[in-house]
């Protein structure tokens, strides 16, 4: 762990930050809005913040944050608008960034007051942050970046009796039908695809393969 | 600089000459929003039947008023210069505080509107990425290849609002490696003693 002495910004108190690297930041610096963001969540009491991440968690795990119950939690403080706003955003940061590298709840929470945080807001936060540890962590492996994903696959299989060229074919053949999802949210592709039987074989022993060495490494 | 104005345009504005100071106001009033938001034909109507004037005279009124704003903020000409062009349109003494009034309070606005409706090039929005291995495919097997995915989102404005579009790459590390020592180089030269020069010369 790197150690630099820097004199911060001086706040109403003035603090002589240690520059270190943080495990929940990935080893690296802890950004400058953060650090300020840090102070102004200070001025709720804890119980109102535990309640805040709360609401903070339920965004990230995709369900929708309530403003209005935001607000009211933040209506003591007197928090404008724009205060509202960089809290929301410091807790998303900080509790994502955590689950991003893995960080156990203690060693958040040391961290955290290093920074400046009151002990018991960041024992409420790192509560909420534990209790929700595992969610969070598969919401954020679901959204990881994939390139087209298979909705749904569909087939029929058809027996050409004949055709134009030849007269008596009897032939099976099959039709695939693959939906992926487009490269933009919500809009997704289909492709239509017809098989010899032949051709068919090959691509189900080649797919059998395939699966048999993804169970191998699990 | 004095602004030099066609006679369409001085033709559309002598309209407002003859008018008084709270309509001119108003009258800048819409011109300022028809830059937001674009304009509303209904407005127009309204000025008109108010005002006795076709809506034609009314819609020209506007737009000319728009146009000396826009072109005045475009060149950011001091205070003199635009009170200078300004009586050479014939304009009374107390309409030209008032439009002055107008200029000066948006003229930062004006230009801020006027610097995003250039911006051409699909600039950076975000990079998602990701790392794999390649254990296996179809004609080998037992390999280990990393690979690592980028997805770059983009954002392109234009007339009718900003678009997105994405790229995906896929690389190597080695290939990633060097890709970062350049751009690192990049952001690098942003302080040798050559460009600092420079910004000092523009600023």
């Amino acid at each position: 762990m790197l150690i630099h002495l820097v004199c911060c910004r001086t706040t109403t108190h003035s603090v002589v930050c240690v520059l270190q690297r943080f495990r929940f930041c990935g080893d690296l610096d802890c950004p400058d809005w953060v650090l300020a963001e840090i102070s102004t969540l200070a001025k709720i009491s804890s119980v109102k913040m535990k309640l805040l991440c709360a609401q903070v968690l339920k965004d990230l795990l995709g369900e929708g944050i309530d403003y209005d119950k935001v607000g009211k939690l933040t209506a003591d403080a007197k928090f404008e608008s724009g205060d509202i706003k960089a809290t929301v955003a410091v807790l998303s940061f900080i509790l994502s960034s955590a689950a991003k590298h893995d960080v156990d709840s203690e060693s958040l929470s040391s961290e955290l007051q290093q920074l400046g945080l009151p002990k018991e807001h960041a024992t409420g936060l790192c509560k909420s942050y534990e209790d929700k540890h595992s969610a969070l962590q598969d919401k954020l492996r679901d959204t990881s970046l994939r390139l087209r994903r298979l909705d749904s696959v569909s087939w029929r299989i058809d027996y050409t009796l004949s055709s134009s060229e030849l007269r008596e074919v009897n032939e099976p053949l099959v039709h695939l039908k693959l939906q992926t999802q487009g490269t933009e949210p919500g809009s997704s592709d289909t492709t239509v695809v017809s098989i010899s039987p032949d051709k068919f074989r090959v691509l189900l022993t080649e797919l059998k393969q395939a699966q048999a060495m993804m169970n191998a490494l699990q | 600089m004095l602004l030099v104005l066609s006679e369409d345009h001085k033709e559309h504005l002598s309209f407002l000459t003859k008018a008084d100071g709270s309509v001119v106001e108003e009258f800048g009033r819409i011109a300022l929003e028809f830059l937001r938001k674009g304009t509303n034909p209904k407005i127009y109507e309204g000025a008109a039947r108010k005002l006795c004037v076709p809506v034609g005279m009314v819609q020209h009124g506007v737009e000319g008023l728009m146009f000396l704003m826009t072109e005045s903020s475009k060149h950011m000409i001091s205070e003199v210069d635009f009170m200078d062009s300004v009586l050479a349109l014939g304009f009374g003494e107390d309409l030209i505080q008032s439009l002055l009034q107008l200029y000066v309070q948006h003229k930062h606005q004006i230009r801020s509107v006027l610097s995003q409706l250039l911006c051409n090039q699909p600039a950076y929005h975000n990079l998602e990425w990701r790392l794999d291995v390649q254990l296996a495919s179809r004609s080998v097997r037992h390999q280990i290849v990393p690979m690592v995915t980028i997805r770059l989102l983009l954002t392109r404005s234009s007339d009718v609002g900003s678009t997105q579009s994405c790229m995906d790459l896929q690389t190597d590390p080695s290939s990633l490696l060097h890709m970062i020592s350049t751009l690192e180089a990049a952001l690098a030269a942003v302080k040798t003693s050559h460009a600092r020069r420079i910004l000092r010369n523009i600023k």
